[in-house]
């Protein structure tokens, strides 16, 4: 494409702007350079203070139990052993006290760790009467006559949780050194070790690994990094001038749309391009000259030829990221709706960069047609020295075709009257439905940012509380707390109204159609990005564990979930966008917010697709009831069938999948299920956004 | 006579909102400016005098009808008609970052104006609109009368044939209004077609050579004010915007006598 003077005028515009700005160059250019610098540094410090405080590691220990003096023996020796021959660690010191009662000193931070030293017997009483924790090991007959070492400690403090992995490892030794002498003593030719010597070599170039390493990391950093400094920039731009009235200015000129899309499309290129190169010569730096040490894991040399094929390489990638900034600025109405949608739109970008990360991703497969996953790929395989050349052309090609619709997008974005103009003043004041759908979005993701604290920092061991409070809580209480807070009409916002009789053949025949379906969903993402099967079969087990009876398993992960996530999800979510986009459109985006709500990325597009067929259900009902039904059913099934409770269902089709022919019937099932629904459909009203929303002006 | 600057035909815009559903924001107007002329929009708020302005510079796509700026059709060739026109309104800001002689090179940039003749074209409109002192300060650091001098400027920046002025002096204060008007009547001497909106009768009493009033998306008459004043037998154009408007509403007119006959 030729550089016209336009495209040059506003390019040169948006740089001069961002120079001149100092909030703007602190936040894309300032800080991101002095961001790793300082992580560095303050990472390095935080260690080797580390390393000091632990040198000195003192830490003091209580022994308790009927074995305690055969304990504090096996300490001296610990006490003696370690100095010297645990060569990774900092040296560690116990200090034997001696207290009436050792478990409150450890509650109350007088000591450390207690070591609780127990014969079989006194242990096997202890925990019948409750006086001992029974630890993870179930008393076993070959156990039997054993004595028992029990460290216990508080895992909300640093020196007690360090005490009981210090005084753990040296134990295992000494338990180790006495078998042998045992084993010895009675005739056993050689020490247990010598039996079978076992030794990894590693025998991969140097090269290779440091290439594996850094191909892993690198785009991810480098996007990460790029889309941090462009952001500024982008939001300034189109909605930042929205917001100032200078885009009115700089549509009535005669500059096309393109060209004024070009000129900002190559500004924040630019600077997300500039940053990048600084934070490479900066990591170079620091880490080339060995102003901060890390150990050499990072200091790669990449060859100048090589350098310059990466930087090809991610050229569609870097017009992509800022395609996508500018488009999201191009979409906000305003510089700090702009600045909201930012964040999702950050981890959009940088969720596919994180793929060459996963272990087992091969270019070579459908990952090839995912924009930046697919150059990540690209690269990870080149700087470990496997060059594909059609793959990795292809990548290119597909990345540079997403760039250039997401331009396409742009320019048609600053052609939308509704998104030039539109006038919300008065919807401002009426509040209402009308403000929820606009700031809807904003409260999905104070949603998802409320599950993922919840999820991450909560942990709740038994499934039964986190059903009840992680989803019957929290997607119950979301509705409620919208519709009163819009004072929305929950009949309207939830969709509480009776479908025709005849859906509900179409749900019966659908349920099991959509697992069916859903399981070939999962089958084909398997193709693509390998599931390891333990994750698989652990998400499983803490779906459905045995301990709990299958009458309260229905309950809590067929019924709860069924009920309180349809009110938030078809209920006032679906209600919330149903303006922003038509039918299909909302059954896809409903389906995938769905999707990203159930964190573990391989759930997520089986989740998805289970979302869109609910949404769909719901759009062609106008009620959110068979979804209701369809969900706890669907649930329910699945719970059934992980139990080998449905005759002729085996409970591996679950983590392997039905093979190709099922799936294949279940979507026809499914085909049919939705035909019958759409016999009798009435459906959801006011889907799709009216033609133009235009407040008339003179 | 010479082909009109400016001309539109059967121009429509209808909006859809969803309290009142389908609006004719403007409806079938037919307007011609040419050179030497300051044809006027002289309506209320809501009348339709921005939503037409915003198609003639082609912001606004035209529901139907036709619209033409120097025979170029603003559907069918967009670009040319805006490398035609200034467009200038309280709504247009400036960009606070850059300085006014900036401002003035960006302009006549993005305007495709020839590129040999920029640095002269600055100076010139320097030296005009008396931006001389402050050329090369930030336009963020200039008085709104300041600023106001560089808007006009930059938007003649590229000598466009055809000028926009939508409710210029909405914002202004009175010194500053009467300045602007000055400027625009110059503008017209020089031979500039000008498109000028105002609900101020005054100002288009003033300032318009034709007068099209605009009520409710319609163009209800256009002349000059002496050719309305002796259509309508009033004086003011005040009075003669009130006989139109009543026309157009026959109920409101049919009531408003019904209480001028009461006793």
């Amino acid at each position: 494409m030729r550089l016209t003077v336009p495209i040059r005028a506003i390019f040169g515009l948006e740089i001069r702007t961002l120079l001149r700005d100092p909030r703007t160059l602190l936040i894309s250019v300032v800080l991101p350079i002095v961001l790793i610098p300082a992580i560095l540094i303050a990472g390095d410090w935080i260690e080797s203070r580390e390393a000091r405080a632990s040198e000195a590691l003192n830490f003091r220990v209580a022994v308790d139990g009927d074995r305690a003096d055969f304990a504090r023996s096996l300490l001296l020796r610990v006490d003696d052993g370690t100095r010297g021959v645990e060569e990774t660690g900092p040296t560690s010191r116990f200090q034997v006290v001696d207290l009436e009662r050792p478990r409150e000193a450890l509650t109350d931070g007088r000591i450390d760790v207690v070591l609780q030293a127990l014969d079989f017997d006194t242990w096997i009483r202890g925990v019948e009467d409750g006086s001992v924790d029974p630890g993870p090991v179930e008393p076993t007959a070959e156990l039997e006559g054993a004595p028992r070492f029990q460290i216990l400690f508080h895992s909300d403090r640093t020196s007690s949780r360090e005490g009981a992995q210090n005084l753990r490892r040296p134990l295992l030794d000494v338990r180790e050194v006495r078998r042998d002498s045992i084993l010895l003593a009675s005739g056993f030719p050689v020490p247990t070790d010598e039996v079978l010597a076992v030794e990894s070599i590693n025998v991969a170039p140097p090269e290779a690994m440091e290439g594996a390493l850094l191909g892993r990391f690198l785009t991810l950093i480098l996007l990460g990094l790029m889309t941090l400094g462009g952001s500024a920039i982008a939001t300034d731009t189109l909605a930042g001038e929205k917001e100032r009235g200078t885009l009115n200015t700089l549509l009535t000129s005669a500059a096309r749309r393109q060209e004024i899309i070009t000129g900002k499309l190559l500004a924040i290129m630019a600077v997300a391009f500039a940053i990048a190169l600084i934070q490479i010569l900066n990591l170079w730096l620091f880490l080339g000259l060995e102003i901060v040490d890390v150990g050499g894991a990072l200091a790669v040399r990449i060859p100048p030829e090589a350098a310059l094929l990466l930087l090809v390489l991610y050229l569609p990638a870097v017009a992509l990221v800022s395609g996508v900034l500018l488009l999201t600025s191009a979409y906000a109405r305003s510089y700090k709706e702009a600045q909201l949608y930012l964040t999702p739109v950050l981890l959009a970008l940088v969720l596919p960069a994180a793929l060459p990360m996963l272990p087992g991703i091969s270019l070579q497969s459908a990952i090839l047609l995912v924009p930046i996953a697919n150059l990540g790929v690209a690269v990870r395989d080149l700087l470990m020295g496997d060059i594909h050349l059609p793959s990795i052309m292809t990548a290119w090609l597909v990345t540079a075709l997403a760039a250039s619709w997401v331009t396409r997008r742009c320019v048609l974005a600053i052609q939308d009257e509704n998104l030039l103009l539109g006038d919300r003043s008065q919807e401002e004041h009426t509040g209402g439905e009308g403000l929820f759908r606009r700031q809807v979005l904003v409260w999905i993701l104070v949603l998802w940012g409320v599950k993922i604290l919840w999820d991450f920092n909560i942990p709740v061991q038994d499934l039964r509380w986190a059903s009840l409070l992680g989803v019957g809580l929290v997607f119950g209480l979301f509705p409620l707390v919208v519709i009163r807070r819009f004072r929305l009409e929950p009949r309207k916002a939830l969709a509480l109204r009776m479908p025709h009789p005849g859906v509900w053949a179409g749900v019966l025949l659908g349920v099991p159609a959509g697992i069916l379906t859903v399981l070939g969903v999962f089958q084909l993402v398997d193709t693509v990005v390998p599931v390891p099967t333990e994750m698989m079969e652990s998400l499983g087990q803490a779906m459905t564990p045995e301990a709990i009876p299958i009458w309260q398993l229905l309950i809590f992960v067929a019924l709860i979930p069924g009920i309180t996530e349809e009110l938030t999800f078809r209920g006032v979510v679906l209600y919330g966008l149903r303006r922003r986009f038509g039918a299909v459109g909302l059954a896809l985006m409903v389906g995938l917010i769905f999707g990203i709500f159930h964190f573990s990325l391989f759930r997520i597009p089986t989740t998805a697709t289970l979302g869109v067929i609910l949404t769909a259900v719901t759009l062609l009902t106008g009620s959110i009831f068979p979804a209701m039904v369809w969900h706890i059913l669907n649930n329910a099934l699945a719970v059934l069938a992980s139990r080998d409770m449905l005759p002729g269902i085996d409970a591996e089709w679950l983590s392997e999948g039905v093979g190709w022919g099922w799936s294949v019937g279940g979507l026809l099932a499914l085909l049919v299920a939705f035909a019958i629904i759409w016999r009798f459909r009435t459906p959801y009203p006011e889907v799709g956004p009216p033609r133009v929303r235009e407040t008339v002006r003179g | 006579m010479t082909d009109p600057f400016v001309q539109t035909r059967n121009l429509t815009k209808t909006f859809y909102e969803e309290s009142r559903g389908e609006v004719r924001a403007v409806d079938g107007v037919d307007l011609t400016c040419s050179s030497g002329e300051i044809f006027g929009l002289l309506g209320a708020n809501g009348a339709g005098k921005t939503t037409t302005l915003r198609m003639l510079s082609t912001v606004l796509r035209p529901t139907s009808g036709e619209a033409w700026v120097m025979g170029h059709e603003v559907r069918k060739d967009p670009e040319r008609v805006r490398g035609n026109l200034g467009f200038y309104s309280a709504s247009t800001a400036l960009y606070p970052k850059i300085t006014a002689r900036e401002t003035l090179r960006f302009f006549a940039q993005v305007n495709r104006f020839p590129r040999e003749r920029i640095e002269s074209r600055i100076e010139d409109l320097i030296d005009r609109f008396g931006i001389r002192d402050f050329a090369d300060s930030r336009v963020e650091k200039l008085s709104s009368g300041m600023k106001q001098k560089v808007s006009i400027a930059r938007t003649v920046a590229h000598d466009p044939p055809v000028l926009i002025f939508d409710e210029p002096t909405v914002a202004l204060d009175v010194l500053n209004a009467i300045e602007l008007r000055q400027i625009i009547a110059a503008l017209r001497d020089e031979g500039k077609a000008i498109l000028f909106s105002t609900h101020i009768m005054s100002e288009a009493e003033q300032l318009c050579d034709r007068i099209a009033i605009i009520h409710q998306g319609r163009i209800l008459a256009v002349g000059t004010l002496d050719e309305l004043r002796e259509a309508t037998g009033h004086h003011y154009l005040e009075e003669i915007f009130v006989h139109f408007a009543r026309v157009r509403d026959p109920e409101e007119a049919e009531l408003e006598s019904l209480r001028r006959d009461r006793p």
